[in-house]
């Protein structure tokens, strides 16, 4: 019983107990607060990243011949219904994507005086409508936006016929088809719903399957614009009708990849992936797996959005982890904190502990002791901590709009990523794991004045006053 | 060397009379590599209810004999027998207890808590004695017994005062009083008085004498004072590690 009397003694004759709390307080809340905005970051970033890109991707390689010698098919119909065939697909559409470069006409001042990196290459993409809508977000992306970034989306005038020109549009000769822009591109030149374009690009010769130099051109009138949140796509992609930008290019085979939805693409990805690698396979549309994983260039014909953004999306995990790791030896110093004031208190109290020996205290007694005060702190700290983590991470726009206009600085600038709010997720279990490590920590921490104080000779310690 | 032994059974196990018995004790100290005997052989027996004085110069090993017979330091050979108990021969665990349950100090320097008012301090050897909700059970109970002790003890106004706030005479009695409170038959003082003045440390003596025949409880002090030694009715007397002289007299009235 004198043990919880006597640590919570302790603990309110001290101050420099609390010290020790608010050191566990400060690094319990500071890792809640950083680990939910890291979370934050990579959950909105998964949103932006994907961009308008599907769940899945199918890329066939023309390149290479199937085993029989012979190049892999290439029939549109067959192809979409095999895709199309496969349970977890919800939605398919067919794209024809290359590269090229964009030239607004000549009322354009920018064109006059080229900036550095503004005249780079564009990437086109024809595609299908109503496939499209249901196999990506981009639907969704032409939707006019709400927030107050300078990125607005301008909707195009019917999103089911989304490439006629525009009503207004006064041709000068024969009606030109439609161009839709990301949003950063139309509005780094400046460009609106009438303005007409010219696309330039190289053609393939169908026969050499070679780049010969043979130059294509073709105006395009801009109808709309779209925001993937995603920032090269926003900056370089533009969309136009498949059958326009084939017939530009003088191909005879008017797609390049597949774009797929699934009904649930978290349950469904690797299912859909491996059957949809067999049947394509099957089909002849693509190669079959070698089985050799090093060298099996042709798994990546059939791939996830995740698979395509890998890189991007390791390296916010790895920055969040990386974050852990860091603010947890804010834990440490918090548990050297304790160390050092436990260790204080062990020395002050040698009489105290010398006296309870004789009062017939066991050690494991004045060991547990002084582990309880450890234990109060962290009890302590770790709780308050969670608290201010979870409001913080909770509260963090409005904290951060008001330090910001308390200090006329601004903190976070919401348009650099897109955001129109400080992203942060609150993971229970993430949270329930900082305050497990932030008892542990101090606990370990404890433990050896305890034992310091469990090991005092009361003979020495009452020698003398 | 009268009394010693004449109580003890024939296979050297002290007599149900014998509250605490020390049997050949012997306690040296290491001393760079060589080490240091302090206590060379002491024979000490103590009946239940005696009061005994225990003298000697400064380094004579009073102060190691009483640690020794306290529980408190391990005999580097010989016996200490408390309450019917081989002592060494316990678990540290059953060796607390029995500390706990069987002697009160009650040292020099008063050894009170700080942190603790006189009631707590006072409270304190059944807090260590009892598991949580067993104390919560007997709460009451030792809080009226502790409370009418420190009244007797003239301390009746200040029971909620820490040590801090008390007198070197006000500390020494709350200090007995928590000797007294688990009732032991054993208590150990180590020079009780040596740091009050001389009409404060005759009040706290007589209160602790007055305390110990009534309870019948067996008194081992410690003292310089050769008047104080004499209202004991057996006097030791230690010299260089050894007991020199142990008489019994009949008490002044």
């Amino acid at each position: 019983m004198y043990r919880w009397f006597l640590s919570l003694r302790y603990l309110r004759a001290r101050r420099t107990n609390w010290i020790g709390a608010a050191g566990i307080t400060v690094a319990v809340a500071a890792l809640i607060l950083i680990l939910s905005i890291m979370s934050g970051f990579l959950q909105e970033s998964r949103d932006h990243l994907r961009g308008n890109l599907g769940d899945l991707i199918v890329m066939p390689n023309q390149d290479y011949p199937l085993s029989d010698g012979l190049l892999p098919k290439t029939d549109e119909a067959s192809l979409m219904e095999i895709v199309r065939a496969n349970p977890h697909v919800r939605g398919a559409s067919m794209q024809m994507a290359w590269y090229g470069m964009l030239v607004p006409d000549s009322k354009s001042s920018l064109l006059k005086h080229p900036v550095f990196g503004d005249l780079s290459l564009i990437h086109l993409v024809g595609i299908d409508v109503p496939d499209e809508y249901g196999a990506s977000d981009l639907r969704e992306n032409m939707k006019p936006t709400e927030d107050s970034s300078s990125f607005q989306v301008i909707p195009v005038t019917d999103p089911q016929r989304p490439f006629d020109p525009p009503p207004f549009y006064r041709p000068d000769g024969a009606p030109k088809s439609g161009i839709i822009l990301g949003a950063q591109l139309a509005a780094a030149w400046n460009l609106h719903p009438g303005d007409e374009v010219e696309l330039f690009s190289l053609g393939v010769d169908p026969i050499t399957r070679s780049i010969e130099g043979q130059g294509c051109n073709r105006t395009f009138v801009v109808t709309g614009t779209f925001r993937s949140g995603e920032n090269d796509m926003d900056m370089e992609r533009v969309y136009v009708d498949r059958r326009a930008l084939a017939d530009m290019l003088g191909r005879t085979t008017a797609w390049s990849q597949i774009l797929i939805k699934l009904h649930d693409y978290e349950a469904d990805k690797v299912a859909a992936v491996s059957t949809l690698r067999s049947s394509l396979a099957e089909g002849r549309f693509v190669h079959p797996p070698s089985g050799n994983d090093e060298s099996d260039y042709f798994r990546t014909e059939v791939r996830t959005w995740e698979d395509l953004r890998g890189n991007l999306l390791g390296a916010i995990k790895n920055e969040k982890s990386l974050m852990g790791i860091m603010l947890s030896l804010v834990m440490v110093v918090a548990g050297f904190t304790v160390f050092a004031i436990l260790s204080m208190m062990v020395s002050e109290k040698r009489r105290d502990i010398g006296i309870l020996t004789a009062l017939g205290a066991h050690p494991s007694g004045v060991m547990s002791l002084f582990l309880m005060i450890g234990c109060w702190q962290a009890f302590l700290g770790a709780s308050l901590g969670a608290l201010l983590g979870v409001l913080g991470a909770v509260h963090i726009d409005a904290i951060e709009t008001s330090l910001s206009n308390t200090f006329g600085i601004q903190i976070f600038d919401r348009s650099i990523y897109l955001f129109d709010h400080i992203p942060s997720v609150v993971e229970v279990t993430g949270v329930a794991l900082i305050v497990l490590g932030a008892v542990t920590c101090t606990l370990i921490f404890a433990a050896f004045p305890a034992w310091r104080a469990a090991r005092l000779n009361p003979i020495d310690a009452l020698r003398f006053e | 060397m009268a009394n010693s032994s004449d109580t003890s059974n024939a296979n050297g196990t002290p007599g149900p009379d014998v509250i605490l018995s020390g049997l050949g004790i012997r306690r040296s100290f290491p001393v760079g590599e060589r080490s240091l005997e302090i206590l060379h052989g002491v024979d000490l027996e103590l009946g239940r209810g005696q009061r005994v004085s225990l003298m000697g110069a400064s380094g004579a090993g009073k102060t190691t004999l009483l640690n020794i017979l306290g529980l408190l330091d391990r005999p580097t050979e010989g016996e200490v027998w408390l309450d019917g108990q081989s002592a060494w021969s316990l678990t540290t665990q059953e060796r607390a207890r029995l500390r706990n349950a069987s002697i009160g100090f009650v040292f020099q320097f008063y050894h009170l808590l700080a942190e603790l008012n006189a009631l707590e301090n006072t409270l304190l050897p059944a807090m260590i004695a009892l598991p949580h909700v067993a104390y919560r059970n007997k709460r009451e109970e030792y809080e009226t017994k502790a409370v009418s002790m420190l009244k007797r003890f003239g301390l009746g106004d200040r029971l909620k005062h820490r040590p801090g706030q008390l007198s070197g005479g006000e500390q020494q009695r709350v200090a007995i009083a928590r000797a007294l409170l688990l009732d032991p038959p054993l208590i150990i003082a180590d020079e009780p008085t040596g740091n009050l003045d001389s009409s404060t440390g005759e009040r706290v003596l007589e209160l602790l004498f007055e305390e110990q025949e009534t309870r019948r409880t067996a008194l081992l002090l410690v003292t310089h004072d050769h008047r104080l030694a004499q209202r004991c009715e057996r006097m030791v007397h230690m010299e260089d590690g050894l007991i020199q002289a142990d008489s019994s007299h009949t008490m002044p009235t």
